[in-house]
């Protein structure tokens, strides 16, 4: 995520033309070291402890902190991630592009290094050793999916990344998005990245009280779910996981001010449950070898 | 001077002050008011504007205008402008851009919050790219003065400031070599597109959304157009081969539009921006599809004036307050994002958000013509 510096030089430029000052580089908050809140393997207390070896491809399945804790099946169901080990097999690097709307800049968040891509860069080091992590950060705000499908189709022939994380649906949700045009516009995408052998996962819908009885809400987690069983892309089922939170934990916030976006615990959660299903596919694969 | 004849005077001033309709300001009023509609998602009116039956939608052709401008500018400077004089003067519209940008995109952040105060509704505070604003609010004060902080549906002057601080650059390229012009804007264009390369944005990491290095071709080929030179000629003299290839690419932009062939970028070979149709990079199929409705409907105005003379009296009247016009457009375009989501949709909203609109764009031309007036 080397990117604050450089757009901010690009924008001085702009400006210094005008003549309109050139002294705001100092205050351009310089990308801080990966430091978050993530669990470390001494608070781990979830429900699925982390397999204690590594996998052939030098995995550790991630664990989760005793505050996210969720049982496996409420997170994701198995799928296979065959580009991201053949990548893990022949390289020492991995490049993610985490893309979607609100949820993945990090609205809620104290900041951006609080967001969900930024605590999962570093959770991902840890249950990688010596592999490399990149993750490019396109979230942007209230952004439906086929304006992001648009985004994606060309950031990941631009960014060539070997995994896109896709959080989707909550503003198709809100903004009552045609359910079959949302489907239609996620199959297709789904399909093409893995034609170019980029490994999918999706991220689900956010959980909010204020939705759970919402029609539209739930008809387009049903959709997501399709998707998910009929491609066999591997879903991370942010709502249950974080209802599932919210039935077991009531005493632990973990929604933002707002009633609606994550916190940073919420963040540190979304991010947990998506290293885990992540590592545990990739650890899955020695035991069973992807068809 | 009795009243009668200040009168007169002033009557006959307001004659010369206002500029009679003519093709320019007749498409870029056109474009203003497809803009306007193509910034409110969803709205019933929006299907018929041109983005709905080709590869290209009214960017194209605001920015292709706004080169044959500078061009009609740069051809009215007395030969004898000395070149620092003429960068000062060309140069001079790029500050007024950039001032309107901060002043609709103050009024567009206000709007955004009113509404989520109006509507109790914290969610609308993230609409079109406004949540770093109120999420993070240092680093984005200094994107959005530094313009790599652009709100959804408010990206298009920031680029316009770009072309027009690049005008003094064009002017001066134009009078000392210009057959290096096109050439050169071509290379830049080409080597654009092979490295996919953009102005990076911030705080929010992504790209700038009209990428000014690509564009720079439309705004350029538009300057070239806009006045003699042998580009000119030859259209001149191959008018009706030319007319006709226009129609074939308009006529195949529809059937492609309508049949939705749009490249998939993952599938077509590197460098792909030059197969797809993507809007940041002005990719050709865009590019060449906004010739071709040059090619088959410039000038063609004599025909529409003679039978839609009001018609293009009134679009060639926002036309010449473009800038007006655009600023008070874009906020009844957020105007209408808002009034729609408080208001469930329907074709009377839609159609009241519409008259609406296009009236105050209006009066906001004719009262910028009002004062013009009064100050001579």
């Amino acid at each position: 995520m080397a990117h604050t510096s450089e757009g901010l030089k690009a924008g001085l430029l702009v400006v210094a033309a005008l003549g309109l000052g050139t002294a705001w580089a100092q205050l351009s908050p310089a990308q801080p070291p990966a430091g978050t809140e993530a669990a470390s393997p001494k608070d781990a207390g979830g429900t699925d402890p982390a397999p204690a070896e590594p996998s052939a491809n030098g995995v550790v399945q991630h664990p989760l902190s005793s505050q996210c804790a969720v049982p496996n099946k409420e997170i994701a169901a198995p799928a296979p991630l065959p580009a991201m080990i053949s990548k893990l097999e022949s390289g020492k690097s991995l490049r993610i592009l985490a893309i979607g709307s609100s949820s993945t800049w990090g609205v809620g968040a104290t900041s951006r290094q609080k967001n969900y891509p930024s605590q999962l860069e570093t959770m991902l080091e840890q249950s990688m050793k010596d592999v490399n992590i990149e993750i490019v950060n396109r979230g942007v705000s209230g952004e439906t999916t086929e304006t992001t499908a648009d985004r994606l189709r060309t950031e990941a022939v631009l960014i060539k990344p070997d995994l896109v994380l896709w959080q989707l649906g909550t503003n198709d949700a809100v903004q009552h998005v045609d359910v079959e045009t949302f489907d239609h516009t996620v199959r297709k995408t789904i399909k093409a990245l893995r034609r170019k052998h980029i490994d999918v996962v999706l991220v689900g819908l956010q959980y909010t009280p204020t939705y759970s009885r919402d029609e539209h809400y739930i008809a387009i987690r049903e959709a997501l779910n399709r998707i998910a069983t009929d491609l066999n892309v591997l879903y991370v089922k942010r709502y249950a996981a974080m209802e599932f939170i919210a039935r077991t934990k009531a005493n632990m916030k973990v929604l933002s001010d707002d009633g609606f976006h994550l916190n940073d615990l919420g963040y540190q959660c979304m991010a947990e449950h998506i290293a885990q299903a992540v590592t545990a596919n990739l650890f899955v694969r020695r035991k069973k070898p992807a068809s | 001077m009795n009243d009668v004849a200040v009168s007169a005077a002033l009557l006959d001033r307001k004659v010369k002050t206002t500029r009679a309709p003519n093709e320019i300001d007749f498409w870029r009023g056109i474009a203003l008011v497809s803009i306007f509609m193509n910034h409110i998602p969803g709205l019933w009116y929006e299907k018929f504007t041109h983005k709905n039956f080709g590869y290209t939608d009214s960017a194209e052709l605001f920015v292709l205008l706004a080169g044959w401008s500078l061009r009609i500018l740069v051809d009215s400077q007395p030969r004898s402008l000395t070149p620092l004089r003429l960068s000062l003067r060309l140069g001079g519209r790029a500050v007024t851009l950039y001032a309107a940008q901060l002043v609709i995109t103050t009024i567009a952040i206000a709007l955004t919050a009113a509404a989520a105060l109006w509507l109790n509704n914290a969610l609308i505070l993230q609409w079109n790219n406004t949540a770093a604003v109120f999420e993070e609010p240092v680093s984005t004060h200094i994107g959005i003065v530094i313009l790599t902080h652009q709100l959804g549906y408010f990206d298009i002057l920031p680029l316009y400031v770009v072309l027009m601080m690049m005008g003094p650059i064009i002017g001066l390229i134009y009078r000392y070599i210009p057959a290096a012009l096109l050439p050169l804007s071509f290379a830049i264009w080409a080597a654009t597109l092979t490295f996919g390369v953009n102005i990076p944005t911030w705080p929010v990491e992504g790209r700038w959304y009209f990428n000014p290095m690509a564009w720079q071709l439309i705004f350029v080929t538009g300057f070239v157009l806009g006045g003699s030179g042998p580009v000119k000629s030859s259209i001149e003299r191959w008018r009706m081969p030319i007319r006709v290839l226009g129609g074939i690419i308009v006529i195949l932009g529809y059937i492609g539009t309508v049949q939705l062939w749009f490249p998939e970028p993952l599938d077509v070979p590197e460098p792909f921006l030059f197969f797809v149709a993507d809007k940041t990079f002005l990719t050709p199929l865009r590019y060449f599809h906004a010739l071709g409705l040059v090619a088959f409907f410039g000038g063609s105005f004599w025909l529409l004036i003679k039978y839609l003379r009001p018609i293009c009296r009134f679009f060639s009247m926002l036309g010449r307050n473009s800038l007006y016009v655009f600023c008070i457009g874009s906020l009844l375009s957020l105007s209408g994002q808002i009034v729609r989501f408080a208001i469930a949709p329907s074709l009377l909203i839609d159609t009241i958000v519409v008259i609406v609109g296009v009236s105050a764009m209006s009066v906001t031309a004719w009262v910028s013509e009002w004062r013009t007036r009064l100050r001579d």
